[in-house]
């Protein structure tokens, strides 16, 4: 019996590299021996796109994309679906902390310089990812036919709007009718399960295979390349498989117990993660007294409603997320880690933090003076953290970089 | 280089400071406000498990409710099951109409075009209410009409103002007004104010309900919990699996707890190995 595995297990490397790539992605695949737990999210947002595209996949099945199933057939799921509720709450679980993690990864990358050289594909990847996911999350929220899917989308549909002279058209093209209708929402369906998943699950293909090229990076912000052993792997490095893939257990176990903490006690997330006016069917007659995106979008929605003019809010909203592409080449630091970086660092990026999450808390709530300022306020910070940085990075003084981790 | 440690960690622990203050900010900034002139909704706390309770809401809702609203995303046999009523007992008492089946959807009796016209608006459908408008919201709207000659249905709603429902609960409740009190004057100190005399000094305030006494079937306790039984069955139907949910929640917590356990473990493990390993190297 073991000897007919073994010679089909043959029969398949030879023709397969199945032990090849098993080895040099896996179990020889070096990675820094000493990271902090900044470096777990990346496994987890893989984790959660996978919990997202298996149980999207199911979704798929009982829904309804007309307009006048869409509502209820996501009530079908809920109710007679055997275990329809367990497979919908993932999904919308798993779309926050998606994002949760997302930005998490991605202010990791801030924190310790993950962009520089030779990680600037890598990070553009993953830039990129962001982009398509953002997408891929409007849309699906439009999928429900709620209320707030409803009127959200017209709000961002009526943003392309704001583009001189090919707007309008362009608004109708996206919507495919005079209004949002059962047209939007089965190309919106189309697009949401197909089109960007596929594009998604090819960024991240790249987003892996650039990372693996040029090799993870760590918290000192340290080349472990520079010191290797008579075998040529890096002394401060472990294989990936298994102690990489063990400590990325444990964290999975950390945050699926807090997936279903979410999941199972609190799958609104206080109105945040599933609105609820969502509850109630699209109704293009009644506006809700209070359009707010969902929370992942936010930040964004504030920048947007910071500009008086449609068009300029349009234009920093799109820049906000643009700017992002560009940071490699803003950073003009000796080092790569905030542990060796200057005070201005360190204060720019904890001004950056807390203008983020300002910016954030202001896309929820309501307008007022005061908040009208803020907004502004702490738009013009967001981008002065980037658009400074070629100056306090390369005009600051640095600590210097130990050799070994 | 433990300074520069000191301050990374300083940046994390500013940042995640700070974003608890906005959380709790946001939490303060959505609690208000929903309950109109009524003033804070008054608090609700669901309890699926009480079966009775369950059962007393639904008889309330079919009774009085059901006419004009309508349950269509839920099924009378679901309703039946979950509530433990025997089908027969449940399809006798509850259902009218006899051509009903227990996989049928309860779609309600009253044609939404004619009801337009009825009530200027036709009734909602109701499966969902308890999460589009929470159950704070119900408990409160339905113990909030009042008496307003200057309304079609004579009646007026302080968590709803204008509201085009009639009061359907009043032979229960009885006639509720609004009123007003002679209210002590609260001091500085928070004690009541009191005159040269020592008698408390009061003020007349408004907008207080009251329900003219012995005109309804109800006193104020039995009424309340009707209308407590009544959000409980449309907490319960707006989300039927709700109790299952959270009782399966703890089984499954509990396993992605003993995962973490063992997998820590099991990560230790391969680690001191891997050291050892480095060290004989």
């Amino acid at each position: 019996m073991t000897e007919i595995a073994g010679k089909l297990f043959s029969w398949l490397n030879t023709r397969l590299p199945i032990v090849n790539t098993f080895e040099r992605h896996l179990s020889k695949h070096p990675v820094p021996s000493k990271v902090n737990f900044w470096y777990l999210f990346g496994a987890l947002a893989a984790v959660t796109l996978i919990i997202q595209i298996v149980t999207g996949i199911w979704l798929i099945m009982p829904y309804s994309n007309t307009e006048e199933q869409a509502f209820s057939s996501i009530e079908y799921i809920m109710r007679d679906v055997d275990y329809g509720w367990v497979i919908r709450y993932m999904h919308t679980t798993g779309a926050s902390l998606f994002f949760a993690v997302v930005y998490l990864h991605m202010f990791r990358g801030l924190l310790y310089g993950s962009y520089q050289k030779p990680k600037e594909l890598v990070w553009i990847f993953g830039c990129t990812i962001y982009l398509a996911m953002m997408a891929e999350g409007f849309l699906g929220y439009v999928l429900p036919y709620g209320q707030m899917s409803y009127w959200g989308a017209q709000v961002i549909i009526s943003l392309f709007g704001a583009i001189p002279y090919i707007g309008e058209s362009l608004e109708l093209w996206v919507r495919g009718d005079y209004y949002i209708s059962g047209i939007t929402v089965s190309r919106f369906f189309a697009l949401h399960v197909v089109a960007l998943p596929l594009v998604l699950i090819a960024l991240v293909f790249l987003h892996l295979v650039a990372l693996h090229e040029v090799g993870a990076g760590n918290p000192e912000g340290v080349d472990i390349e520079e010191f290797l052993d008579d075998d040529g792997v890096p002394l401060d490095s472990v294989p990936f498989f298994p102690y990489k893939v063990l400590n990325a257990l444990v964290a999975i176990g950390v945050f699926m117990t807090v997936f279903s903490i979410i999941m199972f006690f609190f799958p609104e997330g206080g109105g945040y993660f599933i609105e609820m006016a969502n509850f109630e069917e699209a109704n293009p007659l009644v506006t809700p007294d209070h359009i707010a995106p969902v929370w992942y979008y936010a930040p964004f929605y504030t920048m947007l409603r910071a500009i008086p003019d449609p068009l300029g809010g349009l234009i920093v909203m799109a820049a906000g997320v643009a700017i992002f592409f560009v940071v490699p080449w803003l950073d003009r630091s000796k080092v790569a880690s905030i542990r060796y970086k200057g005070i201005y660092s360190k204060i720019a990026i904890t001004l950056f933090g807390v203008s983020f999450l300002t910016l954030g808390y202001l896309g929820t709530v309501g307008v007022t003076e005061v908040r009208k300022i803020m907004s502004v306020v702490c738009t013009v910070i967001y981008f002065a953290y980037f658009l400074l940085m070629p100056i306090y990075t390369k005009y600051e003084t640095t600590k210097e970089v130990p050799d070994r981790l | 280089m433990i300074l520069s440690y000191l301050k990374e960690d300083l940046i994390y622990k500013f940042i995640f400071l700070f974003s608890i203050l906005l959380f709790s900010l946001n939490i303060n900034a959505a609690a208000g406000g929903a309950c109109k002139d009524y003033g804070e909704c008054d608090v609700f706390k669901y309890s699926l498990n009480d079966i009775e309770s369950l059962q007393r809401g639904a008889a309330t809702y079919i009774n009085y409710c059901y006419g004009c609203h309508s349950l269509k995303y839920s099924r009378w046999g679901r309703v039946a099951s979950d509530l433990q009523i025997p089908e027969d007992i449940f399809f006798e008492n509850l259902v009218f109409d006899k051509s009903i089946k227990p996989g049928d959807l309860m779609t309600g009796s009253m044609p939404a075009e004619e009801s337009a016209k009825w009530f200027g608006v036709a009734p909602p459908d109701l499966t969902l209410v308890s999460r589009y408008k929470g159950d704070d919201w119900i408990y409160s709207y339905l113990r909030a009409y009042y008496e307003d000659a200057s309304k079609q249905y004579g009646v007026n709603n302080l968590v709803y103002p204008g509201t085009a429902m009639p009061n359907v609960l009043m032979a229960l409740q009885g006639n509720q007004r609004l009123v007003c009190k002679n209210i002590p004057v609260l001091a500085r100190n928070g004690g009541e104010k009191r005159d040269d005399q020592g008698n408390t000094i009061t003020k007349e305030k408004c907008g207080f309900l009251e329900v003219e006494e012995g005109t309804g079937q109800l006193n104020k306790e039995e009424f309340d919990s009707l209308i407590y039984d009544l959000t409980n069955f449309l907490v319960y139907v707006g989300e039927p699996i709700k109790a299952t949910r959270e009782r399966i929640g703890w089984y499954v917590v509990f396993y992605f707890l003993i995962f973490t356990a063992l997998s820590s473990l099991l990560y230790r493990e391969f680690h001191k190995d891997y050291n050892m390993k480095k060290g004989k190297a």
